[in-house]
């Protein structure tokens, strides 16, 4: 396409001349082995008191020793069950319907369980809120963290359960003799059944009071709904129904008002008879929403609600202003698209939030839906406020607080921890002994999730079950069975649930079913609401907010989340879609502030990137030492930190990072930022596995101008080679010979950058799925990562240097002048990248020992046990997907993650092996769950049936962008999409055939 | 078996002929005494020890016939008489009245006490006067109509039914087996009772039955009871084993190796023949080459591994002799990866009614031995084969198999692949288990051994619909109609390594 774009992922790629850069285009290993390190040292060697032939000698007797230990093989003991349950069938999985909500992430998922053990977390696709991103995906590894509570705790010792409950009964009773109050604090359950629960308490203690507390707030949408439509809940976002979306700071491919709008919003970003939506996104910090979009307004935290201000002022009043003629464009095209126009927004206050639900009510915009709406947050921050003042003045006797980390998360945590030390009992239902349950004087166990009973109304009018996959592996007990205790009820609280289901839910339906199918949909009624709502009042009171220099917002990161599970090494090693970042937190910075203030960010000489770090202050608040990213396309003027990080009493890889919390009481606070001394260490990816500087030519990309009025060969050209002084098609050069391999099935992947939004769902689903060892942060540092997947982050502009230079824009020294530069306003793809399963592989051909082989079914194969570690493949692979195990990540102290102990090595998928140390491994296009496939088919004597081959990328990816089937047959989803115009292979010049293709993305450049 | 039953029957026969003529010179017909003594004073006494009363055997011998009759029937007014024998046995059985039996008429008490004169105690030679062929009839009704819910000894779901009729009457058993709940509504008080006692869980109604087969199940019920005479010959022990040794062959080759070691040692030591020497050397060198190479190849190789398990369990017993189906067991391997090692409570499927072994033993400790391999099963899960019951709270105990058939991690092996799928029979890879009393590993589980069965298996590509397009595509374009697994892509790597 546009030939003239460079592509980069790392700002180092932009230097004239960087020795990292060219080394990475000359070496897949960027370090050398330091065998000078270690035989230069004469003096040391010499003085060593093992000789060379002592070390022959140790060789040879290690070597008889371990092969006459290995004559003797180990006695390995089975123990089948004593009585086997019906439902198990040792060797085969079972899948169960149930719910995720841990007031961050809510979705519908089925468990995949094998021999009693959770393994595996796949989206309920019958449900429309069955999305699973990277934090859902990674969950089943939380259930197994050596990190949770064992047992209940009272005032830091282990208690047991009776004690406990006779000490806090007495108390409760104290209190509500004394008439004292009772606070329940809790996160977004919205669950029907823990409602009637409280409500009961009401009934049962007189004064019982219930805070909804989300540690990522989404309150001021909250309130402004209720003002605007009478509702305290969130309205549901169909973009598919719109041709024009416009954001102003909402990253709603990420966690904006609880997330999960990707699959409606990748609807429309396919091409359909020359139409697809248009998206413009205003935003300060690069976001995954930001990097998807077809246009980005970058402005500060301030200029965001200029912004809105002056969209509300345009569309509602009609009042436009001649100032900037971008903003203008956007107001017409708003205009003219009308009701198939969206406009939504990020900022966290309840004045901007009214602003855009006025302006879509205007347009009468038919992506929103306000009766449908969704109950993924219902924390009131204004609430909490009075709680923590009731506390300090004594008001609040009890606080159960279930579910919620307010000593990490608030940002007036000190105020509250001191609070709490006012209230006569405090009990902290958690899954781990975190901050806030260091503090408090009873601390109950609870399970997770996937231990638990319960419902949930994540949409309204859809219930949702919560049914417990594995009995549970600690002395916990759910917060709801307490609840039931303390009453003096005798029921289970499974009893509870299902009579309250029974009587109030499901109207006569069968309870199986509902558990069954994971979700019941019922009917409801919509109240009648008129609202007096002043919004012209409320935007000229958001126009009172004044801008700062140096304008600092807190945002969510793919991986962490708000940091409930800051212990999983799946989501800490999961680089940062934008950033490619793992293992960290940092300070987003722009490339003209990190030049005005000093900061620099700089790749050694292994490839790995350092930065300054600096100290930040605001609001009497202060951090130090907070590593500074340089990232393009942030808004001069503004920082952004991330949250879910700088967590305590994890384990201590884990502890990473710096607590934002502190800074998320506002939209956005002006700050001081002062240098400090020292450097730090990032793991990031970014330069890792480059390409052999083919990046400019891997991935695609189109405008809709070009690629509606232009013929497909210009905007998406077949490569063609010279043979004897001709330009052929490629099947006329071709260094191997054909196969034949039209019997059977054979795979294909089809991947389509044009609906891939980079949310990295994948990447942990590979994870879990294949047994991808966690590396840690130095190892990803040293390009040592595991990831099969890997989502590919490029930059792009079409200014480069050279043209720079010819056109006499750019300034003189290593960096431009400013507001040209290309790292200012890039534009980002996102291409995801695992084994392309080439039918003429590279990498076969040069394995000494054919450890890698090509079969029938179009799978690369890796025979792990013959590999003997050469990395020959890994050098010859054009690609770069393979992976080599530098050590045993297993039973290893070195690598204390999920693989290192017996409870974490519970999630590990008995049907892959675990590669040891010295043998390379990548994607097998999850061949274990193509052959289970086939053999259910087989014995059913059936063929298999389209959409039933899946590998764990495409049945996790939200928005459908993986397709993976057989291409023989032709009536498959692949083969359709095989034929598509925008397909395309990766490097198809080098010849390799791969049986992975892409479709190019197609970005909508209204101006061009 | 038989035949040794025959004989016995026929022995026991004859006694009962010589005891029938001295049993008329009797006082009483012993016969009816026995019925009677079994339903009226079984419960507390017993004929030669002392139980809640004292032993009954000759109690003619040391006390008045009249005495007895009164005790009898009234032993309270007895006692309340003054009656000095009365009050000391009352006495010494801390003073435990005896129930007294006034329905008893005056012959009802002499035939007890016919039968407390001169009974033969336990009772085993009483069953002689079944009719073998009857009882070898019985015994098949038995197996097929009873044998479900009842034992001869001990309980099952019902009572044990070994010598019932000595308990009930003939008529009574008739008309209970025939439709007990018609028994019970006429307000027979032993049918309720037994009723109650067993959880009143009706019995099955067999009107089916004719009286004659009613006649011959009892019958069996007793002819089973009688224990084989216990055979102090240990005939099938003592029996030198015939075994004659195969002559060894290995000697020849052992001195073959000698002959040319010397030659070999000769050559180099002593010969003045150059090229000699060098071709020896070589020959050494590679015959070593060899032996190593050969040597090394079968590291890791288990063949004909076979650990002792933590319980005796034998195959050929149950897949032997007993022809239980693999597949009955091991239910798994249809469906999935594993064949599965039973859970115990498949075991006990059949194993709560099984608590001894009766098949042929050589001796008395071997039916011991396996009896208590059984007892194994039962400890592992808490059954109480006395009460054939669970015990509650029982804190359980899996047995810890030796696993004889181990792949590495690195190969994937799915047990229902080639059990449904191909339908290969177990033996095909674990041998004849039907013969072995401990299971070995059969086969070397190589992987060639593996790769060379995949070459020359045929896939039988009708009958299954997965394969419909496959045959099509192959027979049409390609003509073909045999394929192996190997030509469908059985010999690739990973198909078996991931």
């Amino acid at each position: 396409m546009a030939s003239n774009k460079k592509y980069w992922k790392s700002v180092e790629e932009l230097k004239k001349s960087s020795s990292i850069v060219e080394k990475l285009k000359q070496n897949e290993f960027v370090e050398e082995i330091p065998t000078d390190k270690f035989l230069g040292d004469k003096e040391n060697l010499t003085a060593s008191s093992t000789s060379r032939r002592d070390f022959l000698k140790y060789l040879g007797f290690s070597t008889a020793v371990a092969s006459l230990a290995a004559c003797e093989g180990p006695v390995i003991k089975s123990i089948p069950y004593v009585v086997k349950p019906d439902d198990v069938t040792p060797g085969t999985a079972d899948f169960y319907a149930t719910t995720m909500a841990d007031g961050f992430d809510f979705a519908n998922i089925l468990v995949k369980v094998r021999e009693g053990r959770p393994i595996k977390i796949e989206p309920n696709k019958d449900v429309s809120t069955g999305i699973t991103n990277a934090r859902v995906q990674a969950s089943v590894l939380s259930l197994y963290d050596e990190n949770r509570l064992k047992g209940p705790k009272a005032n830091g010792k282990d208690t047991t359960w009776k004690k406990f409950d006779a000490e806090v009964v007495s108390k409760l009773n104290e209190i509500k003799n004394a008439g004292g109050k009772l606070v329940f604090l809790t996160n977004t359950c919205a669950s029907p059944s823990i409602g009637k629960l409280i409500k009961t308490y009401g009934e049962e203690f007189g004064n019982v009071q219930h805070v909804v507390y989300d540690s990522v707030s989404e309150s001021a949408a909250l309130d402004a709904m209720k003002e605007m439509y009478g509702v305290r809940a969130l309205p549901d976002y169909d973009f598919s129904k719109a041709d024009l979306i416009v954001s102003i700071g909402a990253d709603f491919l990420g966690d904006w008002q609880g997330g999960g709008f990707a699959p409606g919003y990748t609807k429309g970003r396919v091409p359909k008879d020359g139409k697809m939506s248009y998206h413009v996104q205003i935003e300060s910090n690069m976001s995954l929403t930001g990097g998807n979009a077809d246009k980005r307004i970058i402005v500060k935290p301030s200029g965001q609600i200029n912004a809105l201000l002056k969209l509300y002022k345009a569309v509602v009043n009609g009042i436009s202003t001649r100032e900037s003629s971008e903003l203008n464009t956007l107001i017409d095209q708003i205009v003219k698209a009308g009701k198939r126009a969206v406009v939504v927004t990020g900022i966290q206050d309840k004045n901007a939030q009214l602003l855009a639900l006025a302006i879509n009510k205007k347009l009468q915009s038919e992506a929103l839906d306000t009766v449908n709406t969704r109950n993924v947050r219902f924390g009131n921050d204004a609430k909490v406020k009075q709680l923590i003042a009731d506390m300090n003045a004594g008001k609040v006797s009890a606080l159960f607080m279930s579910n919620v980390n307010p000593v990490y998360s608030l940002p007036a945590s000190a105020d509250f921890k001191e609070a709490l030390k006012k209230v006569k009992l405090s009990v902290d239902f958690t899954m781990s002994n975190d901050e806030t349950a260091q503090v408090s004087q009873y601390v109950a166990a609870i399970p997770h999730f996937l231990e638990s009973w319960g419902d949930v109304m994540i949409k309204k009018g859809q219930y949702s079950l919560v049914q417990p996959t594995i009995k549970p592996l600690f002395d916990t007990r759910q917060f709801q069975c307490s609840l039931l205790k303390w009453l003096g009820k005798k029921e289970t609280f499974y009893d509870f649930l299902k009579s309250n289901w029974n009587n109030n839910i499901l109207a006569g339906k069968s309870w199986n079913k509902a558990l069954h199918d994971g979700v019941f949909t019922k009917e409801f009624e919509v109240p009648e609401f008129t609202s007096t709502v002043d919004v012209n009042a409320a935007a000229k009171e958001l126009a009172s907010i004044k801008g700062g220099k140096l304008e600092l917002s807190v945002y969510t990161k793919a991986g962490l989340g708000d940091g409930q599970q800051a212990n999983n090494p799946w989501l800490q090693e999961l680089p940062d879609p934008i950033t490619r970042t793992s293992w960290d937190n940092y300070l987003l910075i722009s490339r003209v502030d990190a030049e005005r203030l000093g900061l620099k960010n700089w790749t050694v000489d292994n490839g790995a990137l350092n930065g300054d770090k600096v100290n930040i202050s605001a609001n009497g608040v202060s951090i130090k030492d907070i590593p500074v990213y340089i990232q393009p396309g942030q808004a001069p003027g503004s920082v952004a930190l991330a949250l879910g990080y700088g967590r305590t009493g994890l384990q201590k890889e884990m502890n990473v990072g710096v607590n934002a919390y502190p800074f998320a009481d506002k939209f956005f606070h002006d700050i001081k930022i002062v240098k400090s001394p020292g450097e730090h260490e990032f793991a990031c990816v970014q330069l890792q596995h480059t390409i052999m500087g083919r990046e400019g030519e891997i991935t695609r990309e189109t405008t809709l101008a070009e690629y509606i009025s232009k013929p497909k060969e210009e905007w998406n050209p077949k490569p063609v080679y010279s043979l004897d002084h001709q330009e052929v098609t490629e099947d006329k050069v071709d260094l191997w010979d054909k196969f034949d391999d039209s019997i059977g099935t054979k795979f294909n992947m089809s991947i389509d950058l044009a609906t891939c939004t980079g949310c990295a769902a994948c990447v942990v689903a590979c994870h879990a799925e294949n047994n991808v060892p966690v590396v840690g942060k130095h190892e990803i540092r040293v390009s040592r990562d595991m990831h099969w997947l890997r989502i590919d982050r490029y930059y792009s502009s079409d200014m480069t240097v050279e043209k720079g230079k010819e056109e006499g824009t750019f300034g003189t020294g290593e960096y431009f002048d400013e507001m040209t530069h290309p790292s200012d306003a890039p534009e980002v793809s996102f291409q995801p990248v695992m084994c392309q399963h080439c039918n003429h592989a590279p990498c076969e051909t040069v394995c000494p020992v054919a450890a890698t082989s090509h079969g029938r079914q179009g799978q690369n194969m890796m025979a792990y046990n013959r590999c003997i570690g050469t990395r020959y493949c890994a050098n010859n692979c054009p690609y770069k997907v393979r992976r080599f195990n530098w050590f045993k990540y297993f039973n290893n102290d070195e690598f204390d993650y999920n693989m290192n102990n017996d409870l974490g090595r519970m999630v590990l998928n008995p049907d892959v092996v675990v590669r040891s140390r010295g043998v390379m491994e990548k994607c097998s296009l999850c061949i274990q769950k193509t052959q289970a496939t086939i053999l259910t088919a087989k014995k059913e004597g059936r063929p298999v049936r389209d959409g039933e081959f899946e590998t764990a990328c495409s049945s996790a990816c939200p928005s459908n962008a993986i397709v993976f089937g057989d291409i023989n047959d032709k009536s498959t989803e692949v083969s359709k999409k095989e034929e598509d115009d925008r397909t395309f292979r990766l490097l198809e010049f080098v010849g390799t055939k791969p049986n992975v293709f892409y479709h190019l993305k197609v970005k909508n450049k209204k101006e061009a | 078996m038989q035949s040794s039953t025959l004989k016995r029957l026929l022995t026991g026969l004859s006694f009962l002929f010589i005891f029938s003529l001295s049993l008329n010179a009797q006082q009483g017909n012993a016969e009816n005494g026995k019925k009677l003594f079994n339903t009226h004073c079984a419960a507390c006494h017993k004929l030669d020890k002392r139980f809640v009363g004292p032993p009954l055997k000759g109690i003619t011998k040391t006390k008045e016939r009249e005495w007895l009759h009164l005790w009898i029937k009234d032993n309270a007014s007895l006692i309340k008489s003054g009656d000095k024998e009365a009050n000391a046995i009352f006495e010494e059985y801390n003073k435990i009245p005896m129930t007294p039996f006034p329905q008893l008429s005056e012959t009802d008490i002499d035939d007890i006490l016919a039968y407390t004169d001169d009974n033969p105690v336990g009772g085993a030679n009483a069953a002689v006067q079944v009719d073998p062929a009857l009882a070898a009839k019985g015994k098949g009704l038995f197996q097929t109509h009873c044998a479900a819910c009842h034992k001869l000894e001990g309980k099952l779901v019902g009572p044990g039914l070994g010598n019932v009729s000595d308990k009930r009457s003939k008529e009574w058993l008739h008309a209970w087996i025939k439709d007990n709940a018609a028994l019970r509504s006429t307000g027979d008080k032993d049918a309720i009772a037994i009723f109650e006692e067993y959880n009143k869980i009706p019995m099955t109604a067999f009107p089916q039955l004719s009286e004659e087969d009613i006649d011959a199940i009892l019958a069996y019920t007793t002819a089973g009871m009688i224990k084989p005479a216990e055979t102090t010959s240990t005939e099938a022990a003592e029996i030198p084993v015939a075994t004659t040794k195969p002559l060894s062959t290995a000697w020849i080759s052992y001195t073959l190796v000698l002959v040319l070691f010397i030659i070999l040692l000769w050559l180099l030591l002593y010969s003045k023949n150059g090229f000699l020497k060098i071709s020896a050397v070589i020959l050494v060198l590679l015959v070593s080459a060899y032996v190593l190479f050969d040597n090394l190849m079968g590291v890791g190789l288990d063949q004909g591994y076979q650990p002792i398990q933590p319980i005796a369990f034998s195959h050929k017993i149950h897949a032997g002799d007993n022809k239980i189906d693999c597949e009955y067991c091991h239910s798994s391997a249809k469906n999935s990866k594993t064949s599965g090692i039973p859970s115990v409570n498949v075991c006990m499927n059949c194993h709560k009614s099984i608590s001894e072994y009766t098949g042929k033993v050589a001796s008395a400790e071997e039916k011991a031995f396996y009896d208590n391999e059984i007892h194994k099963i039962y400890d592992a899960i808490g059954w109480d084969p006395e009460k054939a019951a669970y015990i509650e709270n029982y804190q359980v105990k899996p047995i810890k198999w030796n696993r004889i058939h181990n792949l590495p991690d690195f190969v994937y092996y799915n047990h229902s692949q080639h059990v449904t799928v191909a339908g290969q029979k177990c033996q095909t890879c674990h041998g004849p288990v039907e013969e072995m009393d401990e299971v070995y590993q059969y086969s070397p589980l190589t992987m060639r051994w593996c790769i060379d069965c995949h070459k020359e298996t045929e896939v039988d590509l009708k009958g299954n619909d997965y394969y419909a397009k496959i045959h099509e595509q192959l027979a049409k374009e390609r003509g073909l109609e045999k394929v192996t697994i190997a030509d469908l892509g059985g010999k690739e790597c990973g198909k078996c390594h991931y």
